[in-house]
C-alpha cells in the first residue's frame, strides 16, 4: 500500500525535479499548485509525499503500484540524470543551510496567508499600501469587520451593504481618475510583491526540504530481516494485508514499508518498516512469508534515515553501448557491444568477438573423469580474438556446429554466432558497464562491415560509451569548455580551476557572463573552433597528433593533422588546444623523417610515427610499417652530403628539385643517401608527402639560398677573401715542417753541451723534431740528445757553426763569411767556386727544396740554384741583400738563416712573404747567391756545370743575362768574390722593395760595385732571364723582391707567389 | 595584413671587414639576412630603411663585431578571419592546397561548399560545381583563413571558401594568369 507508494513517489520526484526529497509540507503550497496545470505531476507527488509524511495518511494503492511498475520500466532509462540529481542535490542541501532562516520566516507568513484570500483583499486594498505591511492589519480589520458587523450591523440594517458598495465605487471612480502612469506603477508595485513572494515559494520548494527530514516525531524506521533476493515479494504481501485489513479493527498501523534490495545492494535482506511503536510492526509483519520479524529488528537513526531512500544509479543500457566482460575468465576485459535489453534491464542480449581455438589445442587423449567428461583442459595462452569461422569449426568440431550458411548463423558448442560475432543473453551482473573507455582499435572490430566493404561505424553508441566515462575527460584551466547537458546548457566559458568532478568555470558568453560558476564534469565537453590547434590526447588512436581543426559536428571534431596532411575524426573530449606549434612524433630516438638503416643495403625515411611502431619509405619507395626494434641504426643527416642532378649541377639538403619524367613530383631533399633522394613534398598527402627518387632524374628547381646564383654579399662573418693571401686555403701547401727535407743537422759534427754526455764530439745520425741520434767519437755509441744540446761544429775547423744554417757546414762558412765575414770571409769559404759544384750538398738540396731554398744551402753549390733566385732576384738586389742583409737585415730576421730558409720554402709563399718581403727579399737575396751565381756565372765554368745540377739553370740565363749585362764583367771581377753578393746592393732593387734595400744599401755601401752586377741581374733578370726572371717578377709586381724565391723556384714557390700576386693586385 | 614595422637585430661583422664601409656591409648583411623570411609570425616582405646602426661591440672570444641596427620593414602578417588571395598549387581529393604569396594554404573539402564537388576525372583534377566555380591548378581563388600555423621559419594556414564571395575569382576574364 502506501509503503511502496511512498517510494515511488519519490522516486519521480527525484527524476523530474533534481530534488529528492520530498517538498515543503506547505498546504497552502499544495493548494495552489493545484491550479497550475504545468506542474501538476511534480506536484501531485509532492502533495501525496507531504500527506503521507505529515499525516500518516495512506495514499490510494491503485495510483502506487502503477506508479512503482512504471518506475521499474522507467529506471533503466533513466538513470543518467539521476545520477546527477544526487549530486546537485548535495550542492542544494548545502545552499540551502544558509537560506534557511529566510525562508523559515517567509514561510510562516505564507502560512498565514493561506487562511486569507489575500490576492482577493488586495484588489480591494487601498493601492498605496505595502502588500506585506498590510497584511496583518487588513487580517485583522477584516475579520473583525466581518464577523461583528455582520453580526451586529445587520439587524440595525441594510447600511452597512450599502456603504460598502459605495466605498467600492469611490474607489474605483479614484482608480480610474488616476493617471494611467500611476496606475502602472501601483499595479507594478503590487504585481511585483506578488512575483516576488510567488518566486519566493518556488525557491522554498526546492530549498526547505531539510526540513522536512524526519524528526522525533516522525515514525521510526526499522530494518526487518527477510530472505534475502524476497524483499520486493515481502513489500507485496505486507502491501495486500494493508488493502485487507483496511477499514477493519485491526488496520495495520505501519506508515510505510519499502526495500532497498537488488544483487548490488548493501542493503539486501531487509525490508524497512515505518511506525511509530515496534510493537506494530510485529502485529504487521506477524506471519507473513519470507520476513523474519522476530528476528532483531533495527532502529533505523534518524540521521540515516534520508539516506534510505536514497537513490542509486543503475547502469542504464542502450543497444549498441558498449560493455565489458567479466566472464569468463576467457573473455575478461574484452569488449562487448549490447544488441538488446529485456525490459527488466537486468539481462542484455550481447555480441562479443570470440576466442575460439576449435579443438585445436584439445587432448583428444586427456583421460575423462568417473563422470565420462573430459577434464576441462587448463588453457594455456587465450586465443585471439577472432570473428567465428565455419570452417574452421568444422575441420575438428563439425559434431559440435550447426547453422546454415545462408544466414550466417551458426550453433557451435552451445554458442550462437551471428555474423561472426557471439551473441549471448548474459546478466548485467557480469558486465562492466561503467567507464568502458573501449579504444578505437576494439571498437572497430564491431564495425559492421557493409557489403560493399565499407565499414559502418556507429559513432553515436561509441560516443554514448565513452560520454559514460569521464574518467578520460580531464579539463585543464584555460579550456574553453560547453555545457550540453543539465541546467546550464549552453553556457559557454573558460575553465578556471577543476577539483575533483567539479569544474570551476568562467563563464564567457551569455547571460551569466562574467560569472564564475561550478559544474560537474559530467555534462560538460570542450569547444573548440575552426581553425583552432588541437592536439589529441587521451585514448583514441590517433593521441598525439596535432593539426588544425576544420569540422566540429556536435561533440565530434575533424582535424587535418599537420604531420600527414590527413584528416581524422575524433572526440572534442579527446581534444586540448595545442599551444605549441607542431610536434613532430617521435618514437624513441626516431623521429619523423629521420632516416633510418634496416638493413646492410636499405634505407628508409620516417613518415609516420605511431605509438608502436613505425612507418617507414624505403629507397625502393615500399612503405612498410616496422618496429624500433627492426631498426638497426639510425642516419644522422649528413648536413653537406652533395650529389648532382640529371643536369650534373650540385645538389644538396634543402633544395627543391623536381622530378624528370614519372609523376614530375617536386619536393624539398630532407635526405641523400648515395644516388637516393628522400624529398618532401609539402602539397602530397601520401606518406607524409615523402617520396624517394634517384638522383639522375631530378633536375634542381631552386637552390636554397640561391646557391645558384652566387650573391655578391660575402659571408661577413668570416674572413674576408680579400684579404686572405692564400685563396685556395692555407691546404693547398702548408708549410713544410722542419722535417719536411732531410735534416740538415744529419751528418753536422757537433759537441754536447748539456746531459750526460756533455762536452763530447759526435756526428749526427739522424734526427727527429726535437732530438738527434749523435754517435760520439769517443765512444762507439750512438746517443739521443735533444737537438738544443748540440752545439754544431765545423767538421773541419772545428769552430763553433749557426746551428740553423744546417746547411753544409761550408755553406755556412760561406754565408756567415760572407754574411758577416764580409765578403772575404765568405768568399773563401765559398771557394767555392769548387765549392759550388760541390755542394753536392748545397746543389742536391736545392733542387729538393725547391730552389728557393737551394740559395740556402746553396750558399755553395747552392748558389747556383740561388741564382735562379738569384734569378728572381732579379732583384737580385735582393740578394745581394742577402748577403748584406744578413747584416742589417740579421737583425729582423737571421738575415742569413732567415734567407735560407725562407726562401726555402713557400715560405716565400706565406709568412714572409709580406711584411717580411725585405727580409725576404733578404732571403731572396740570398739566393742572392743568385749572386753566387752570379759568381757561377763569372766562373763561366760553372754554369756548365750549374746546368747539370739543374735545367733551371740553364735559365741561369738569368747569368748570361748577366753578363749580358754589363755587370758580367763585373762579375767576374767580382769573382770569386762573395763579395759580390755584395754587389747585390742591388740595393737598387733595394729601389725595388723600397724597404729592403734601403736599409741595405747603406750598409753595404762598399759592395757598391759589385752590385753592379747584382742590379744588372735584377733588372736583367726580366730581361734576360726571358721567362723565368721576368716572369716572376712581372707579375708579382713589387712583390717580385720577395719573390725572389719565386723566381727561383720556378717550381714551387713562384707559382705560389703569382698566386698571390694577383690578389695583391686586387 | 601588412605592418610597417620596426625590428631590431643583431648583425655580426668579421674583423677582417672593419674600416670605412662597415655601415654598407652590415646593412648589406641585414639585408640579405633578413628579407624576404618568415619569423614564423609574419613575412617580412622588404626593408624600408635602416637607422640606428648602433656601434661594434666586438665580441669576446670571436673577434667579431656585433652591430645592434634598427631597421624598418614592411611585414605581412596572416590573420585568422583574414580574407586572402592565392594560387591553387595543388588539388587532390581532400581538398587543394594555395599559395596566398609566401604563405602556402589548405582548404579542406569540408571548407569547400557542398555544391562543390571534386572531379577527379576532370584533367588536371578540379573542384567545380559544373557551372561557373572551377578550381584547378592555377586558378586564383579567394579564401578566408581560419587557422595559421607557426612553425620554426614558416609557417601555414587552412583556409575556407565555404562564405560568399568566396572561391575563384577571374582575373580579367582569365583565369591562368599565373600561368
Amino acid at each position: 500500500m502506501s509503503t511502496s507508494n511512498l517510494l515511488s513517489a519519490q522516486f519521480d520526484d527525484s527524476e523530474e525535479d533534481d530534488d529528492f526529497n520530498p517538498q515543503p509540507a506547505d498546504l497552502s503550497d499544495a493548494e495552489d499548485a493545484g491550479g497550475n496545470d504545468d506542474e501538476d505531476a511534480d506536484n501531485q507527488i509532492k502533495r501525496d509525499a507531504a500527506r503521507q509524511k505529515s499525516k500518516g495518511q495512506v495514499s490510494d494503492d491503485e495510483d502506487g503500484v502503477n506508479r512503482d511498475d512504471e518506475d521499474e520500466e522507467g529506471e533503466g532509462e533513466d538513470t543518467a540524470p539521476r545520477d546527477e540529481d544526487e549530486e546537485e542535490d548535495e550542492e542544494e542541501e548545502d545552499e540551502e543551510d544558509e537560506e534557511i532562516t529566510g525562508h523559515r520566516r517567509k514561510r510562516r507568513r505564507e502560512r498565514r496567508n493561506q487562511f486569507l484570500d489575500v490576492e482577493a483583499e488586495v484588489d480591494e486594498d487601498e493601492d498605496e499600501v505595502d502588500d506585506d505591511e498590510d497584511e496583518n492589519e487588513l487580517g485583522a480589520n477584516f475579520i473583525a469587520d466581518t464577523h461583528p458587523d455582520d453580526l451586529a450591523d445587520l439587524p440595525a440594517g441594510g447600511e452597512t451593504d450599502d456603504r460598502r458598495h459605495r466605498e467600492l465605487d469611490r474607489r474605483r471612480e479614484m482608480e480610474a481618475s488616476l493617471d494611467a502612469e500611476k496606475q502602472a506603477e501601483i499595479l507594478r508595485q503590487r504585481y511585483a510583491n506578488r512575483n516576488r513572494s510567488s518566486r519566493g515559494i518556488g525557491d522554498s520548494v526546492v530549498v526547505p526540504k531539510r526540513l522536512l527530514l524526519p524528526g522525533v516525531d516522525d515514525p521510526s524506521i526499522w530494518a526487518v530481516r527477510c530472505k534475502e533476493g524476497k524483499e520486493r515479494e515481502a513489500v507485496f504481501s505486507i502491501m495486500k494485508r494493508i488493502e485487507e485489513r483496511l477499514g477493519t479493527k485491526d488496520e495495520l498501523a505501519i506508515t510505510s514499508a519499502f526495500e532497498r534490495g537488488g544483487t548490488q545492494s548493501t542493503m539486501k535482506g531487509f525490508i524497512y518498516v515505518e511506525a511509530q511503536r515496534q510493537a506494530d510492526i510485529m502485529t504487521a509483519l506477524d506471519g507473513l512469508m519470507n520476513v523474519y520479524p522476530r528476528t532483531k529488528m533495527m532502529l533505523v537513526e534518524i540521521k540515516e534515515m534520508p539516506d534510505l531512500l536514497r537513490v542509486t544509479k543503475t547502469p542504464s543500457l542502450e543497444p549498441g553501448a558498449y560493455v565489458r566482460l567479466k566472464r569468463p575468465p576467457k573473455y575478461a576485459g574484452d569488449l562487448a557491444q549490447v544488441i538488446d535489453v529485456t525490459d527488466t534491464g537486468l539481462e542484455l542480449r550481447i555480441r562479443y568477438v570470440p576466442r575460439l581455438d576449435y579443438g585445436l589445442h584439445e587432448d583428444t587423449n586427456a583421460p575423462t573423469d568417473a563422470f565420462g567428461k573430459r577434464k576441462r583442459p587448463m588453457a594455456g595462452p587465450r586465443p585471439p580474438q577472432r570473428l567465428f569461422s565455419e570452417v574452421e569449426a568444422k575441420k575438428r568440431h563439425a559434431k559440435y556446429l550447426q547453422g546454415r550458411p545462408d544466414t550466417k548463423t551458426w550453433n557451435y558448442m552451445g554458442d550462437e554466432y551471428v555474423n561472426g560475432y557471439c551473441e549471448k543473453e548474459v546478466k548485467v551482473q557480469t558486465l562492466i558497464t561503467t567507464d568502458v573507455n573501449p579504444t578505437l582499435e576494439e571498437v572497430t572490430r564491431f564495425a559492421s562491415g557493409a557489403e560493399d566493404g565499407t565499414e559502418n561505424l556507429d559513432l553515436n553508441a561509441l560516443a554514448a560509451s565513452l560520454k559514460a566515462s569521464t574518467a578520460n575527460a580531464s579539463y585543464l584551466p584555460g579550456d574553453i569548455i560547453e555545457v550540453y547537458e543539465g541546467e546550464q546548457k549552453g553556457v559557454v566559458g573558460k575553465t578556471v580551476s577543476v577539483q575533483g568532478d567539479i569544474v570551476t568555470m568562467a563563464v564567457s558568453e551569455g547571460a551569466l557572463k562574467d560569472q564564475t560558476i561550478e559544474v560537474p564534469t559530467k555534462g560538460l565537453r570542450k569547444r573548440f573552433r575552426e581553425g583552432d590547434h588541437v592536439k589529441v590526447i587521451g585514448g583514441s588512436r590517433f593521441r598525439d597528433e596535432v593539426g588544425m581543426v576544420v569540422k566540429i559536428v556536435e561533440d565530434r571534431v575533424t582535424l587535418l593533422s599537420d604531420q600527414g596532411n590527413t584528416e581524422i575524426t575524433v572526440f572534442s573530449k579527446d581534444l586540448r588546444e595545442a599551444s605549441d606549434s607542431g610536434g613532430a612524433g617521435s618514437l624513441g630516438k626516431y623521429d619523423l623523417f629521420d632516416l633510418v638503416q634496416l638493413d646492410p643495403s636499405t634505407v628508409a625515411c620516417i613518415v609516420k610515427v605511431d605509438r608502436e611502431s613505425l612507418v617507414v619509405l624505403d629507397q625502393n619507395a615500399q612503405v612498410r610499417t616496422v618496429m624500433p626494434s627492426q631498426i638497426s641504426n639510425k642516419l644522422e643527416k649528413r648536413k653537406f652530403a652533395v650529389a648532382t642532378d640529371r643536369n650534373g649541377s650540385e645538389i644538396r639538403l634543402d633544395d627543391v628539385v623536381k622530378e624528370h619524367g614519372g609523376e614530375a613530383r617536386s619536393g624539398k631533399i630532407i635526405h641523400i643517401h648515395r644516388a637516393f633522394l628522400f624529398c618532401r613534398s609539402t602539397t602530397s598527402t601520401e606518406n607524409a608527402g615523402v617520396f624517394v627518387t634517384r638522383t639522375a632524374s631530378v633536375a634542381t628547381v631552386s637552390a636554397k639560398g640561391g646557391r645558384i646564383a652566387p650573391t655578391n654579399v660575402p659571408d661577413l662573418n668570416t674572413m674576408n677573401p680579400a684579404m686572405k693571401r692564400n685563396p685556395q686555403g692555407a691546404g693547398s701547401m702548408p708549410p713544410p715542417k722542419t722535417t719536411f727535407t732531410r735534416d740538415r743537422s744529419i751528418g753536422q759534427t757537433v759537441t754536447i753541451r748539456k746531459g750526460p754526455y756533455k762536452g763530447l764530439l759526435g756526428i749526427v745520425k739522424e734526427t727527429t723534431d726535437d732530438n738527434a741520434r749523435v754517435e760520439l767519437h769517443t765512444k762507439n755509441k750512438t746517443v739521443n740528445v735533444p737537438k738544443d744540446a748540440l752545439g754544431f761544429k765545423d767538421k773541419v775547423s772545428g769552430q763553433s757553426i749557426d746551428p740553423n744554417s744546417r746547411g753544409g757546414a761550408g755553406g755556412r762558412g760561406g754565408f756567415t763569411s760572407r754574411g758577416r765575414g764580409g765578403l772575404g770571409g765568405a768568399t773563401p769559404a765559398a771557394w767555392d767556386g769548387g765549392r759550388t759544384p760541390m755542394a753536392a750538398t748545397g746543389v742536391e738540396r736545392t733542387p729538393a727544396w725547391g730552389t728557393s731554398r737551394t740559395p740556402a744551402g746553396g750558399a755553395n753549390g747552392g748558389r747556383t740554384p740561388a741564382w735562379k733566385s738569384g734569378g728572381d732576384g732579379g732583384r737580385t738586389p735582393g740578394w745581394a741583400d742577402g748577403s748584406r742583409t744578413v747584416n742589417p737585415y740579421d737583425g729582423s730576421r737571421t738575415a742569413y738563416g732567415a734567407g735560407n730558409r725562407t726562401p726555402a720554402w713557400s715560405s716565400g709563399a706565406k709568412t714572409p712573404a709580406y711584411g717580411l718581403s725585405d727580409g725576404f727579399a733578404a732571403g731572396s737575396k740570398t739566393p742572392g747567391y743568385g749572386g753566387g751565381d752570379s759568381w757561377g756565372s763569372k766562373t763561366p765554368a760553372y754554369q756548365p756545370q750549374q746546368h747539370q745540377s739543374e735545367s733551371s739553370w740553364q735559365n741561369q740565363p738569368a747569368s748570361n743575362g748577366w753578363s749580358s749585362n754589363a755587370y758580367d764583367a763585373p762579375t767576374p771581377g767580382a769573382n770569386a768574390s762573395a763579395p759580390t753578393p755584395a754587389a747585390m746592393n742591388a740595393p737598387t732593387p733595394g729601389a725595388y722593395s723600397a724597404p729592403t734595400p734601403a736599409p741595405y744599401n747603406a750598409p753595404t755601401p762598399a759592395a757598391a760595385p759589385t752590385p753592379a752586377p747584382g742590379w744588372g741581374g735584377g733588372w736583367g733578370a726580366p730581361t734576360p732571364q726571358a721567362m723565368d726572371a721576368p716572369t716572376p717578377g712581372a707579375q708579382q709586381g713589387y712583390y717580385a723582391a720577395p719573390t725572389p724565391g719565386a723566381y727561383g723556384v720556378p717550381e714551387t714557390p713562384a707559382a705560389n707567389w703569382q698566386d698571390d700576386g694577383p690578389r695583391y693586385v686586387d | 595584413m601588412f605592418f610597417l614595422y620596426n625590428l631590431e637585430r643583431q648583425v655580426t661583422l668579421h674583423p677582417s671587414y672593419f674600416g670605412r664601409n662597415m655601415h654598407e656591409l652590415v646593412t648589406g648583411k641585414l639585408l640579405k639576412d633578413v628579407e624576404g623570411t618568415c619569423t614564423g609570425r609574419y613575412y617580412i616582405i622588404t626593408i624600408m630603411d635602416t637607422f640606428n646602426i648602433s656601434e661594434g661591440r666586438i665580441l669576446p672570444g670571436s673577434g667579431l663585431a656585433e652591430f645592434t641596427v634598427g631597421y624598418r620593414a614592411v611585414v605581412w602578417r596572416p590573420f585568422k578571419g583574414e580574407t586572402v588571395d592565392a594560387i591553387v598549387t595543388s588539388v587532390n581529393q581532400v581538398g587543394f592546397f594555395a599559395d596566398a604569396g609566401p604563405l602556402p594554404l589548405f582548404v579542406s573539402a569540408h571548407l569547400i561548399p557542398s555544391d562543390i564537388k571534386f572531379d577527379p576525372n576532370a584533367t588536371p583534377p578540379q573542384f567545380t560545381n559544373n557551372e561557373d566555380m572551377v578550381i584547378e591548378v592555377g586558378t586564383h581563388v579567394r579564401v578566408k583563413l581560419i587557422g595559421t600555423r607557426a612553425e620554426v621559419g614558416s609557417m601555414y594556414a587552412i583556409a575556407s571558401i565555404k562564405e560568399d564571395f568566396l572561391g575563384a575569382i577571374s582575373v580579367n576574364g582569365s583565369r591562368y594568369l599565373s600561368k
